[in-house]
C-alpha cells in the first residue's frame, strides 16, 4: 500500500518537473517572486508516527500538497514516544518545517519558549472553517495561534457489538456505575475480562483516572487538581482510587505488561468486553478487516455522581505546528494551512483511513456509523478536556504521575502514601517562569 | 669508557630537549593539543556544566531562563521522589548480581575455554555472540521472546490475558532483566579474561603442578595473582556496567517507570517536554556512585603495588 503511494508521488514529481522544464519555469519563478511570503519548496514534514494507517493518511496529505503547489516535501517519520522525548532537542536543532503535535498545554509550552512559528495569519485565512473551541485550543498564552488542528477523538468505553449481543448485554443502556459493575461481573462470570487495561507505557491509565475524577468530582475539580489549585491528598482524590480499585478484579492482571495495543488485542480477540481508550485505534481494527471495524462501538463512561452526570470527556486534538528553527518557515506555514484547509482534510479523508476531522467542512453525513457514534458521545459532554498529560505540567505528568499510577497498580492498598508523595512532588516543582 | 658514554648521552639528551625544531613543535602541539581540546570540549565541559546545572532550575531551552536552585533538586530527589530509592535498589541488585554471579561465571568460562576443553572454539563463539549484538538488539530479542504475546507465552499456549507477566510483575521482572543483562555481560568478561589468561606464562602453571598443587589451588593462588591487572579492569567494568545500565531497560520499558533504574531516571527527567535539571542531579548522583568506589579501589591497589 505504502509503496503504491510513494510510487504515485514520484510520478507526480516527475510530471511537475517535466512541466517546469517545458517552459513554465521562467513564468513560474516570476509569479512566485510576485507573491509576498513566497511559500516555495523544498520543505520537510515531521510525522510523529510510524504506524501504517496514519502514515498512509499523512502521505496522502503530502502528495496532495505537492501536486497542488509543486513544492517538494521530504517526509520524515519518528516513532511517537521517541518523537516526544526528543522534541525539545529537535526544535532547538534543525527541525522539519512542519510537524505533527498536540493542542493545548503541550503546544503552549513550546510556543512560550519561542520555538514555534506564529500561525495567526493562517488562522485569518482558514479560521472560519473551525469552531471557536478549536481556535482556543490552538492559541498560545500570548493570544496568538501556533497550531492547526487535524483531528480529534473521544475517550470512552469501546466494545464489540457482536460480542455483547452474544452475551446478551446492552452497553448502551448502561448509564450508571452499579449497572457498569454488574455488566463487568457478568462478563467475568463468562470467564472473560471485563475491562481491558494497560499501563506499561505509563500513560494509558491516565484516561481512566481522568474520567473517574471528572465523573465523581466534576470538571472544575479535575481541572483545578491538574493545575495545582487542589491537592492530591484531598479525600475526593482518594475516592477516585477507591472506585478505580473496584474495577481491578474485572481487569486483566498484567496491566503493567501491556501497552495500549496489547489491551486492544484483548478486545480484538474477544477476550475482553470493554476497553477504555481513545477511538483512534479504530484504524487498527480497520487494518484487521472491515468486519472488525464495523463491529466496534463506543459509549460514554457511566455516570458515577448524579450531580455531574456524564458531562465531561477527554477528547484530545492532534494537529500541526511549524518550527521556528526550520529552514523554511513560510513553506511550513503554507503546508500547515493546506492541512487545515478543507482541501487538505479531503486529501486525508480520501485515503480511506477513518478520521474525525476538526474542520467544519467535513460533512458529518460522510461519517461512518462508528464516527457518528463518536460524535454523539462527544456531543453529550458539556466540558471537554484534553488528556491528563496534556492538561498538566509536562515535568509532572510524565516523570511523576506515570510511575505513581504504575506503583498503584502494584499495590492499590498504598493509595494514601502514593497520593501524599504525589502532592509533595508537586510542591517540590519549581515555579513556572 | 662507560662514563664517557653516559656523558655523551647526557649532553645529547639535554640538546635534544632544547632543540625542538619548529616543525616538531607544531607536530607535537597538534598531537597533544587537538585531542586535549576535544577531550575538554566533549568530556570535561559537559561534565562540569552538568554538575553546575544540577544546582539550577531550567527547562533546557533558553539560556536566560536558568535560575539558581541551590540544593533543591537534590532535596527533591532524596526526600520527595520514592522512585529514586526504587531505582537505587534495582541498581544495587544489578551490581550484586553481576559481582556474585555474572562476572565469576564469565571468569569460570574463560578458564574452561583456556583449558582447551573439547569444542572450546564453539563455546567461545557461542558465549561471545551476545556481546557482538548491541544491547538494544539484545533487548528487542528478549522482548520478542517474553512479552505477553511473545514466543514463550505462545509456546505455553497462554492467551494475552493469562500470559506470564515477565516484564510487569515485580516478582519476575528484575530477575528477567538480570538474566538478559548477564547473557551479554558473561561473554564480555569471558573474552577479556581469556585474553589475560593467554598471556599468563605457561611455566607458572607447570611449576605449580610440579609442586603438587591441585587445579583449584593453581587457579586461586597462581593464576589469579598473575592476572591482577586484568582483575582490576574487570572489577571496574563490572561496577560501571551495572550502574550505567540503560539501553536494555529503555528498549523494554521505554521511559516509563516499569523497572526504575538510575540511567532511565536521568533520561526521563532531562529529555522531552518534562526536562528539568533534576535529571542533571540524577546524573551527578550516578557519577558519584560510580566514581567513588572505583577511585577508592584503584587507590588502594596502586598503593599496594608501590610497596
Amino acid at each position: 500500500m505504502l509503496n503504491k503511494i510513494a510510487g504515485h508521488e514520484v510520478d507526480r514529481r516527475l510530471l511537475l518537473k517535466g512541466a517546469a522544464a517545458g517552459g513554465l519555469g521562467i513564468a513560474g519563478a516570476t509569479m512566485l517572486a510576485g507573491c509576498a511570503p513566497s511559500a516555495a519548496g523544498p520543505l520537510s514534514f515531521g510525522a510523529r508516527t510510524v504506524d501504517e494507517s496514519p502514515t498512509k493518511q499523512l502521505q496522502g496529505l503530502i502528495a496532495a500538497y505537492t501536486a497542488k503547489t509543486g513544492n517538494e516535501v521530504a517526509y520524515n517519520a519518528t516513532e511517537s514516544n521517541a518523537f516526544q522525548n526528543n522534541l525539545s532537542q529537535y526544535l532547538q536543532g534543525t527541525p522539519d518545517d512542519c510537524f505533527q503535535w498536540m493542542a493545548g498545554f503541550r503546544m503552549q509550552f513550546f510556543a512560550d519558549q519561542g520555538l514555534l512559528v506564529d500561525l495567526s495569519d493562517v488562522w485569518n485565512e482558514i479560521g472560519d472553517q473551525y469552531n471557536e473551541s478549536y481556535k482556543i485550543a490552538s492559541t498560545g498564552t500570548d493570544g496568538k495561534q501556533y497550531f492547526v488542528p487535524q483531528s480529534w477523538y473521544p475517550w470512552g468505553l469501546h466494545f464489540r457489538k457482536s460480542m455483547m449481543a452474544e452475551i446478551g448485554l446492552t452497553p448502551e443502556s448502561i448509564t450508571n456505575w452499579d449497572e457498569f459493575l454488574a455488566a463487568l461481573g457478568e462478563l467475568k462470570g463468562k470467564g472473560l475480562i471485563g475491562l481491558a487495561a494497560a499501563d506499561k507505557g505509563g500513560w494509558e491509565a491516565m484516561g481512566t483516572f481522568d474520567v473517574i475524577n471528572a465523573r465523581l468530582n466534576g470538571y472544575q475539580f479535575h481541572v483545578d487538581l491538574l493545575a495545582g489549585r487542589e491537592k492530591w491528598t484531598d479525600d475526593r482524590v482518594k475516592e477516585v482510587f477507591r472506585h478505580w480499585e473496584m474495577l481491578l478484579p474485572y481487569q486483566n492482571t498484567n496491566v503493567l505488561d501491556l501497552e495500549w495495543d496489547g489491551a486492544m488485542q484483548l478486545l480484538l480477540q474477544k477476550q475482553a468486553g470493554f476497553f477504555m481508550n481513545g477511538s483512534w485505534f479504530g484504524a487498527n481494527f480497520l487494518e484487521q478487516s472491515q468486519e472488525d471495524y464495523d463491529d466496534l462501538w463506543i459509549v460514554p463512561w457511566p455516570e458515577m455522581n448524579p450531580e455531574h452526570g456524564r458531562d465531561t470527556i477527554d477528547a484530545p486534538i492532534d494537529g500541526f505546528c511549524v518550527a521556528k528553527n526550520g529552514a523554511n518557515n513560510a513553506g511550513g506555514a503554507d503546508l500547515a494551512k493546506f492541512a487545515g484547509d478543507m482541501e487538505g482534510v479531503q486529501a486525508m479523508l480520501d485515503t480511506g483511513i477513518p478520521m474525525t476531522s476538526a474542520n467544519k467542512g467535513q460533512d458529518t453525513s460522510t461519517y461512518d456509523a462508528f464516527q457518528l457514534q463518536q460524535l454523539a458521545v462527544m456531543n453529550e459532554a458539556k466540558y471537554i478536556t484534553q488528556f491528563l498529560d496534556r492538561d498538566t505540567r509536562p515535568d509532572f505528568a510524565g516523570p511523576i504521575i506515570g510511575p505513581a499510577f504504575q506503583s498503584w497498580f502494584k499495590d492499590p492498598s498504598s493509595t494514601d502514601s502514593i497520593l501524599e508523595s504525589l502532592q509533595s512532588q508537586w510542591d517540590a516543582l519549581p515555579a513556572l517562569s | 669508557m662507560s662514563q664517557l658514554k653516559t656523558a655523551v648521552a647526557g649532553t645529547e639528551k639535554t640538546r635534544r630537549r632544547r632543540f625542538f625544531s619548529s616543525r616538531d613543535k607544531v607536530t607535537l602541539g597538534l598531537f597533544i593539543g587537538v585531542p586535549t581540546f576535544l577531550h575538554i570540549a566533549l568530556v570535561w565541559f559537559p561534565a562540569i556544566a552538568t554538575i553546575m546545572l544540577s544546582f539550577t532550575y531550567w527547562t533546557g531551552i533558553r539560556l536566560e531562563d536558568i535560575r539558581w536552585a541551590g540544593l533543591a533538586n537534590y532535596e527533591n530527589i532524596f526526600f520527595n521522589t520514592p522512585i529514586f530509592w526504587d531505582a537505587l535498589r534495582v541498581n544495587t541488585i544489578w551490581l550484586l548480581w553481576f559481582f556474585v554471579i555474572a562476572t565469576p561465571l564469565g571468569v569460570l568460562l574463560a578458564y574452561q575455554i583456556d583449558r582447551q576443553i573439547r569444542g572450546h572454539q564453539f563455546y567461545q563463539s557461542a558465549y561471545y555472540l551476545p556481546v557482538v549484538l548491541s544491547l538494544a538488539v539484545t533487548g528487542i530479542i528478549w522482548n520478542f521472546l517474553l512479552r505477553p504475546d511473545g514466543f514463550v507465552n505462545g509456546l505455553l499456549g497462554l492467551p494475552i490475558s493469562e500470559a506470564i507477566s515477565f516484564f510487569g510483575d515485580d516478582d519476575y521482572n528484575i530477575w528477567v532483566i538480570m538474566v538478559m543483562a548477564s547473557w551479554r555481560h558473561i561473554g564480555y568478561i569471558m573474552l577479556l579474561y581469556l585474553a589475560g589468561l593467554k598471556a599468563v606464562d605457561a611455566s607458572l602453571r607447570e611449576a605449580a603442578s610440579i609442586d603438587g598443587a591441585t587445579e583449584w589451588q593453581t587457579f586461586l593462588k597462581v593464576i589469579l595473582g598473575a592476572m591482577r591487572p586484568v582483575n582490576i579492569i574487570i572489577l571496574v567494568i563490572t561496577i560501571i556496567e551495572s550502574l550505567r545500565a540503560f539501553d536494555m531497560v529503555y528498549i523494554i520499558y521505554g521511559s516509563s517507570g516499569g523497572l526504575p533504574i538510575l540511567g532511565v531516571l536521568v533520561f526521563n527527567n532531562i529529555a522531552g517536554e518534562g526536562a528539568s535539571m533534576k535529571g542533571a542531579a540524577y546524573a551527578v548522583i550516578l557519577f558519584l556512585l560510580s566514581i567513588v568506589p572505583i577511585i577508592a579501589y584503584l587507590n588502594q591497589q596502586f598503593k599496594e603495588d608501590n610497596q
